[in-house]
């Protein structure tokens, strides 16, 4: 019994960095993936998501629907921020990582100005359950859920809607999708949007769970580089199976020397893991079938 | 000998078998052309040599030495060099610089601006010695790689369709230095599609097909083989 | 300089078509604004003196990453982190060896070695892993954010080296300054004139060391490698190599500032390898012009004054107004506002036919 009991420990300590890694991670790789870019305020996409989703809730508004607005707060800035400054850089990737670590600073300082410190947070719903000797919160285990939702929508998405369909094309061949028609920049806009969404989706769903400083975007942003790191471009075959790996690593790691020993040793691997695949696994993965 | 020879070369990209068993074999001093269809691995099989893929089996000989593993710089030092398809300058960079940097490697620093005005006039770039190379007009941009793979003194060039994009008159006149620099004792291995400026230039000529050697001969040879008509005939109905 | 052969020996190597400023024009400027800054201390007061060391200290660290990025064509965001690897690291060398027999320079010299080390440890593994442009950034950038909460968490009589204190969130203080030994009295170089002469003198000679590399065979290799690197290495060249030696002696550049801040404040803190610290040098280097070392130099040292003085007002603004300085200049002066504004003058225009 006390085996099981900390296989249970374990599994559950490693669905909870499997689902900080996807969800913090998600919203980088659709960008990266789809448009070459990093962006450096993805950070600042998470602290909008969860500012707004925060106060909403305060407002009275249920927590999945405030999660959900926090989202669409953070898409929309993604679509204005795409407009005003990704647009002019397409051809110089470098630039747009420096011009969006301004935008982080912009954003981080402003919120600090406007709005203080901290914000009171909404504290985390649904309590807790326990087995064995330990007791585990239920929202942790949501969270874990809605990472693998949020996989699975993302893979509707991008194989069955249109405008996945679109996305994927004007990716590949971008001239012959033009020639066809499609609206590129708008599908570059959407999908910067969508990235920014994502980002807003993370910030929303662990606002509940955390403090809420202006700063808080740069605690998931270590979670969020490695795991495109080792990904690589591809959110399916790279993103997901880069969280598992690391999730393991962290999952281990932390449960025996604490929360940064976890982030240290994911760090290393990381380092380590470009040395031997230097395009990430779905890098690897898409040699050995092109 | 041969100066470059390949035995069994494979390389494939999961089902899609690229270049299949390429026994192929270059002596020295010639100047030999390789045509295949599009698709039919020549670039590929460039790469291959060049070390910038690597082969799943087979050898690379050059120069009596299997450079199968070796680095790509390793082979450019044993006296490889390439002419890539698309011009591989330094854009930003003058054209002057960009031959410095190509002859700095072996050529002493009092002599290094001597060679660099001997190089400019045979390339016919005097006149524009200190613009940026990305402000050429695109056949400079091609002799301007020309002469910075010719810097190296290989022994052997691969040149991966050193015409495309140029002027008739540019194309003949890459020609003519090619001829000059097979004179010197360079061997080299062309990719090209322009049939003319293959027979100007080819002693001998591969045509690949499907990744495999399909035939080989004079230009003359290769022309009359109705087998090959057929294949590019194969590419035009297609 | 009265022997003009001797002048010529020497513009021919700090000159090359890898740095903009030449000429006797130039180095007339060069020269006067040398000789004002050397008679600078006779006019102010010896403490706004060795306040403003401060301002020179970051300067080797905004060169460096002018090497590794504008040279280079590597985004660097590990500045800081080697910043605050030495900047530790001199901490716990004099704390423990103290400032006798000129052991602080020994340990300015061990500390700059250890960054040089983690420097090439780290590269090591991104550069012959072959890492793509984009990821060297955040990479680089994980690195430093980890390395700052990993010295956050170090307070307590746990975390020392021995009798060296690394005291967490707080930093760690007390350690000596740099101090040379002199027949008849060792120089401390607390913050004053003394200081700023031999920063100022380290100053010129790491920019005119900088111009020599970079004009040289090795500098024609590395921009070669920012412009095409496969170019390069199809000329034999090593690029791998290349890449991990400038970014070693860009970071080294860094781990020096980071002694210097050190030493000059007798303290050093996590912070100083944030998010926020992080962020700074990018702003520097590229408002400037981050492809050349003058450029470089001139833009930082503005951006450093703009940025104290808006600090005057609110340090919270001035980060704001550094965000929107840098988003300003990657769209509109991509090549930094310096070059941006010389190319305005119609004298220079024809001479400079690059990428507006």
């Amino acid at each position: 019994m006390e085996f099981l009991y900390s296989l249970f420990s374990f599994l559950y300590q490693f669905g909870d960095a499997f689902a900080f890694l996807v969800l913090s991670a998600c919203g980088l790789a659709v960008i990266f993936g789809m448009m070459g870019v990093i962006n450096l305020a993805h950070g600042e996409f998470i602290l909008c998501g969860a500012y707004v989703s925060t106060s909403v809730t305060h407002m009275g508004v249920p927590l999945p629907l405030a999660i959900l607005a926090g989202s669409v707060a953070a898409g929309i800035a993604g679509m204005i921020v795409e407009v005003a400054v990704i647009r002019p850089l397409y051809k110089r990737p470098l630039d747009t990582i420096v011009a969006t670590w301004g935008i982080s600073m912009i954003v981080t300082q402003g919120t600090l100005i406007v709005l203080g410190t901290t914000m009171a947070g909404s504290g985390t719903p649904f309590g807790s359950f326990s087995i064995g000797n330990y007791s585990y919160s239920v929202y942790r285990v949501v969270l874990m859920i809605m990472a693998l939702v949020t996989l699975a929508a993302l893979w509707l998405m991008f194989t069955k809607t249109r405008f996945g369909i679109l996305a994927r094309a004007t990716i590949q061949v971008p001239h012959v999708a033009e020639a066809l028609g499609v609206n590129t920049n708008l599908v570059y806009s959407m999908t910067f949007g969508l990235g920014a969404a994502l980002a807003g989706l993370a910030g929303g769903l662990y606002a509940p769970t955390m403090t809420l400083v202006p700063t808080m975007g740069s605690s998931f942003m270590v979670e969020a580089f490695v795991t495109v790191v080792v990904g690589g471009a591809d959110i399916f075959l790279g993103t997901a199976p880069a969280a598992v790996v690391l999730g393991f690593i962290k999952a281990t790691l932390t449960s025996w020397q604490g929360q940064l020993a976890g982030q240290i040793g994911m760090l290393i691997a990381v380092i380590i893991v470009i040395r031997i695949l230097p395009r990430g696994i779905s890098g690897k993965i898409l040699k050995e079938r092109a | 000998m041969a100066i470059l020879e390949t035995r069994q070369l494979n390389k494939h990209f999961g089902g899609l078998h690229v270049t299949g068993n390429v026994d192929f074999a270059l002596e020295p001093g010639e100047m030999h052309c390789l045509i295949g269809p599009n698709g039919a691995g020549k670039s590929t099989f460039f790469r291959l040599i060049l070390g910038e893929h690597m082969p799943d089996s087979g050898h690379i000989l050059y120069d009596g030495s299997d450079i199968t593993r070796n680095k790509p710089f390793e082979r450019i030092r044993r006296g490889i060099s390439v002419k890539f398809q698309v011009p591989g300058i330094f854009k930003e960079l003058s054209v002057r610089q960009n031959l410095e940097i190509a002859l700095q490697h072996h050529v002493a620093p009092l002599m290094l601006h001597e060679e660099i005005d001997r190089l400019l006039e045979f390339l016919k770039l005097s006149a524009d010695h200190m613009q940026l190379a990305g402000n050429l007009s695109h056949g400079q941009k091609q002799w301007l790689e020309i002469g910075m793979a010719v810097a190296l003194k290989p022994k052997l060039l691969l040149l991966d369709e050193p015409t495309a994009g140029m002027t008739p008159d540019e194309t003949f006149a890459t020609g003519e230095m090619l001829q000059e620099l097979n004179r010197e004792g360079m061997t080299l291995l062309a990719v090209e599609h322009d049939m003319a400026f293959v027979r100007q230039i080819a002693h001998q000529v591969t045509v690949l097909h499907f990744g495999k050697v399909f035939a080989q001969g004079t230009i003359d040879e290769i022309v009359a083989d109705e087998r090959v008509t057929a294949i590019y005939l194969g590419e035009a109905d297609a | 300089m009265s022997h003009p052969s001797r002048f010529t020996a020497f513009l021919k190597l700090v000159e090359g078509p890898q740095t903009l400023g030449k000429g006797p024009k130039f180095w007339s400027v060069f020269a006067l604004v040398l000789l004002a800054a050397c008679i600078y201390p006779q006019f102010a007061d010896s403490y706004d003196v060795g306040n403003n060391v401060y301002f020179f200290n970051w300067l080797f660290m905004a060169m460096g990453l002018s090497l590794i990025w504008g040279y280079g064509g590597a985004l660097s965001f590990g500045q800081t982190a080697f910043f605050g690897v030495a900047g530790y690291a001199y901490g716990v060398l004099t704390i423990n060896l103290g400032d006798a027999y000129g052991l602080t320079l020994v340990s300015l010299l061990l500390a700059v070695g250890i960054s040089a080390l983690f420097a090439a440890i780290l590269g090591y593994f991104l550069f012959y892993g072959r890492i793509s442009g984009v990821f060297l950034g955040i990479v680089t950038l994980s690195v430093t954010l980890v390395l700052e909460r990993f010295m956050a968490q170090t307070a307590g009589p746990q975390w020392a080296i021995g009798k060296a204190r690394l005291n967490g969130f707080n930093g760690m203080g007390a350690m000596p300054s740099l101090t040379i030994p002199w027949p008849g009295g060792a120089i401390v170089l607390y913050p004053d004139v003394t200081l700023y002469y031999v920063t100022l003198a380290l100053l010129v000679s790491v920019y005119l060391g900088l111009r020599i590399l970079v004009n040289s065979r090795f500098g024609n290799v590395i921009v070669a490698i920012r412009e095409n690197p496969l170019r390069a290495e199809m000329l034999g060249y090593d690029i791998r190599k290349y890449q991990l030696i400038t970014f070693v002696i860009g970071s080294a550049l860094a781990g020096l500032s980071g002694v210097l801040y050190t030493s000059w404040g007798n303290y050093i803190t996590p912070a100083s390898m944030g998010m926020t610290a992080a962020s700074l040098p990018i702003v520097w280097v590229a408002v400037g012009g981050r492809s050349d070392l003058t450029t470089t130099l001139i833009g930082a040292l503005a951006v450093l004054i703009v940025f104290q003085t808006l600090t005057i007002y609110g340090s919270q603004y001035a980060l704001v107004v550094m965000g929107a300085l840098l988003v300003i200049t990657v769209l509109i002066a991509p090549r930094g506002i310096v070059i941006a504004l010389s190319d305005l003058l119609p004298a220079r225009k024809s001479k400079m036919k690059g990428e507006v």
